[in-house]
């Protein structure tokens, strides 16, 4: 990467066809430029400056003002984005934990063969592909007062019936269970693969110094999964701050603002209330979140240089 | 003999638990799925599983249903589209970034790959209004445009390492005889990694088949898609669980024969460039 001038496949460019070949990656590449420039850097610059308009959404070009860094500060002031903030944060440090830690118990249960072993682990990943707003309509189904599986299941075992959804404790539990569901198979299949690429030697090794499983975990399998591991719940993370669809569908944020994440809030500033600045105000801040998350897995992985390793160039 | 017999009996344990659970998380699956089926009073009597009764009638309404319909038609039609142009787009890129060599390398592979991860909801209120402005709002164009936006870094992350894994003597003794990059690209590279190409393409149009907020925000009535058709149908306090549940399985259809089929690449499907190597 010293050399400005282009080089391709290792040897510097022919001068006789040097000129067309220097505009070849450009040609190339700038396709893919031109629509991440429309539908997302041009959006992004917009939100930018929408954010420092006071700018309701339905009424003319003449109802907007610039109000400058006065959405930011209102938001500050605004409980509801308070609320949202915290409800965001405790739906990413409950379920991704327990996701991660249903994940690799599953990935250490199946990391052996029996019979049907590959099956299972085929179908138990079907969780991850579920449409997110089929996910968070099946849920609404199993928590039905009355009729609803899961409160069937409970009256059965002689629980009280619980209006999951009605009561806003239980409908932020609900939703993290939903998430927990549809996403633990995702942490399965990384640590799985995981596990799978730990060299069999290294666990033998320790079973012949007389390690148990415990310690085998401790000392061999956990410290070699350690990337893996932060890796995947870098992704989640990422994956989670954006939530919405299967929660809107689940609950619409209610009942009140119980179940309101940090998009559903953002939805209902712009679309709701109609405060189109406001919004603007809380996505730039929600990106900058996920900017700084992507772009530690980003430098976390370097992808880019290991593909190039692998193969051999 | 004796460890021998505890082995057996471990696995079988284990082969146990592990169908247990897989019933268990698969149950609001199967339930839906089966729902589809069930007469909308047995479904409400609250016995979750009754299988008596059983009828396509939920079916019958819901391939009659013309919002669903439309939802249908425009969803497949977005998907290829979308998944088109990305694919199209998306290869040259990453071919551009697999093969050559220049300064902003880096920075420009690394910028596609956060483009990826940006939350939806973030740009949705801008593209709002821009469509808004351009007229495009509630058009088959306009989603599918909005679909690309994820589609095509996403493309371009996948497609890296099926690309670097190409041995570059075909194209450069294609080069020798005189061919043009684009030409050597289009004719002699594009076939070579058609495998990685069906790949890409089948999960950037799962991931259209399965947006909904750009859906829900920048369609409205013409443009709509099914999973907004399928939200349609659920609404306040509709008790047509039946319809809900028939229409979500014609939607599971594609995700579920892609999802078997592609066991293979379904890591790389997911976390596309996320993950190393």
């Amino acid at each position: 990467m010293s050399s400005k001038k282009l080089v391709t496949d290792g040897r510097p460019a022919r001068n006789k066809e040097g000129k067309a070949r220097e505009h070849a990656p450009f040609l190339f590449l700038l396709p893919a430029l031109l629509v991440v420039f429309a539908v997302l850097i041009f959006p992004i610059i917009f939100s930018l400056i929408v954010s420092t308009f006071d700018w309701p959404l339905s009424e003319g070009a003449g109802a907007r003002r610039f109000v400058g860094l006065g959405n930011y500060i209102g938001l500050t002031k605004d409980p509801e984005f308070w609320n949202s903030l915290k409800l965001q944060l405790g739906f990413i440090f409950v379920a991704i934990p327990l996701e991660l830690l249903l994940g690799f118990a599953a990935a250490l249960l199946l990391n052996r063969e029996f019979f049907g072993a590959r099956l299972v682990r085929s179908l138990l990943l079907l969780p991850v592909f579920f449409l997110p707003i089929l996910s968070g309509m099946t849920w609404r189904f199993m928590l039905q007062p009355r009729y609803g599986p899961l409160n069937a299941l409970l009256l059965k075992l002689g629980a009280p019936e619980i209006t999951w959804l009605g009561n806003p404790v239980t409908a932020y539990i609900a939703i993290i269970i939903q998430d927990i569901w549809r996403m633990w198979p995702f942490m399965f299949m990384l640590l799985y693969a995981g596990l799978t690429a730990i060299p069999q030697e290294m666990i033998e090794a320790a079973e012949i110094d007389g390690a148990g499983f415990w310690k085998k975990l401790r000392s061999v399998i956990i410290p070699l999964l350690t990337p893996t591991i932060l890796t995947a719940i870098l992704l989640r993370i990422i994956d989670a701050l954006r939530v919405f669809s299967e929660v809107y569908v689940m609950t619409e944020g209610g009942p009140g603002t119980s179940t309101m994440l940090f998009s559903l809030y953002t939805h209902r500033q712009a679309f709701g209330y109609q405060k189109v600045g406001m919004a603007s105000s809380m996505a730039i801040f929600l990106l900058i979140l996920s900017i700084v998350f992507a772009l530690t897995l980003v430098r976390k992985n370097m992808s880019l240089d290991v593909l190039e390793e692998k193969a051999g160039g | 003999m004796k460890k021998r017999t505890r082995t057996i009996l471990t696995s079988t344990i284990i082969a146990i638990v592990a169908f247990l659970v897989l019933i268990i998380e698969l149950y609001p699956i199967g339930i839906t799925i089966v729902n589809g089926f069930r007469r909308d009073i047995i479904i409400l009597s609250g016995q979750p599983f009754k299988l008596s009764q059983l009828t396509t009638r939920s079916y019958e309404l819901v391939l009659k249903n013309p919002g669903f319909q439309l939802g249908m038609k425009n969803s497949i039609i977005i998907g290829l589209l979308s998944t088109g142009i990305s694919v199209l787009i998306g290869a040259m890129a990453s071919y551009g970034i697999a093969r050559f060599r220049f300064g902003w390398r880096n920075s420009l592979a690394y910028s596609f790959l956060v483009f990826r991860m940006l939350p939806q909801i973030s740009l949705v209120i801008a593209l709002y209004l821009m469509f808004t402005n351009l007229g495009i709002r509630d058009t088959v164009g306009g989603i599918t445009l909005a679909h690309t936006s994820f589609n095509v870094p996403y493309v371009i992350w996948l497609l890296l390492p099926f690309f670097t894994a190409v041995d570059k003597a075909y194209e450069e003794a294609a080069m020798v005889d005189g061919a043009s990059r684009m030409g050597v690209f289009f004719r002699i590279f594009l076939p070579i990694v058609a495998p990685g190409l069906v790949v890409a393409a089948v999960f950037a149009f799962l991931n259209s088949w399965n947006e909904f907020l750009y859906a829900l925000i920048l369609t409205g009535v013409k443009a709509k898609t099914a999973p907004i058709a399928i939200n349609g149908l659920i609404g306040g306090e509709t008790l047509t669980w039946g319809q809900v549940c028939a229409a979500g399985t014609l939607m599971l259809v594609p995700v579920f024969i892609f999802t078997l089929g592609m066991q293979k690449f379904l890591i790389r499907g997911i976390t596309a460039g996320g993950v190393k190597g």
